[in-house]
């Protein structure tokens, strides 16, 4: 008998679909949701639903099409000096 | 992808980031303008309201400007800059207690393949994709919807993107595992696998 039972092993594939694509499972785990997938339909369409995620959201992107705003710099226009930030929001953090 | 650079680009980044921090507005417009349009972009994404994403994006730049004396050049300035963005993001969303009612997915740039955007069928089925999208990333929790617009809009690597999220890597990878498992939920495997073909 195996370490896992059939439900513990759907249960894992289903919360694991992400990682398993993005390539983030170890080899026994990847083994582990290999085996599974075989004959899981549920899982197998899983896997072939979140490759095809991943591939349409890239397409949402909109590089070409979206353009910032004209007036992007009138506060800092206005503003023209540097260092006071005067509503109580925090301050850009240094960089790291 | 905002990250197009080469040693030459770096060299005049440096420069402009050195006399940004002299004064100097309009190094500061030449230094920041080179990612503009990508910012007000993950604006949009993120707050699903163009006036609101104008304006937020404004408060970015005027934020940026005034504290450009705390960039040291330790990190790449886009990821300052980004990391400013989702911040004053989280704030708008914060004081107006909402979430985006749909996340704004134009038409024309989705990528479909070329030979199917002539099918009428096709179209309207792309058409409820870029909606269903579009409402599943609005409906996800500010944190994972950061993660999947940064990582999977953007592109950006798992450590740029989880430097501009500000927490460390393994935390952000279970946010985007977390906001891919529920943005397939709410769209379904079967519709995935179609658009997908």
């Amino acid at each position: 008998m195996g370490l896992f039972s059939r439900t513990d092993d759907h249960q894992w594939s289903q919360q694991h679909l992400s990682h398993y694509v993005e390539g983030d499972l170890g080899r026994r785990a990847r083994r582990r949701l290999d085996r599974h997938a075989e004959d899981c339909a549920d899982c197998g369409r899983g896997i072939r639903a979140m490759r095809a995620l991943l591939r349409l959201i890239p397409g949402i992107e909109g590089a070409q099409a979206i353009r910032a705003p004209a007036g992007i710099f009138d506060k800092v226009r206005f503003a023209g000096t540097q260092g006071t930030d005067d509503d109580g929001a925090p301050a850009p953090p240094p960089d790291a | 992808m905002p990250q197009l650079r080469g040693p030459g680009i770096l060299d005049t980044e440096t420069r402009l980031v050195a006399r940004a921090r002299a004064g100097d507005t309009g190094a500061f417009e030449q230094l920041a303008g080179a990612h503009a349009d990508r910012l007000f972009a993950v604006l949009l994404r993120l707050l699903g309201d163009r006036g609101e994403a104008e304006d937020v994006a404004q408060e970015v730049m005027l934020r940026a400007w005034r504290g450009i004396g705390r960039f040291h050049g330790r990190s790449l300035f886009f990821t300052w800059l980004y990391r400013i963005a989702i911040n004053e993001a989280n704030r708008s969303l914060e004081k107006s207690s909402r979430r985006p009612v749909s996340v704004s997915i134009d038409a024309e740039v989705l990528q479909v393949p070329a030979g199917t955007q002539d099918e009428p069928s096709r179209r309207a089925e792309h058409a409820q994709l870029r909606q269903a999208l579009g409402k599943a990333l609005a409906g996800l929790p500010p944190d994972h919807r950061t993660a999947i617009v940064l990582r999977d809009v953007e592109g950006l690597s798992t450590q740029q993107a989880a430097q501009i999220a500000g927490v460390g890597q393994a935390a952000f990878k279970s946010r985007l595992h977390q906001a891919r498992l529920k943005v397939r939920a709410a769209i379904g495997d079967q519709a995935l696998i179609d658009a997908g073909r």
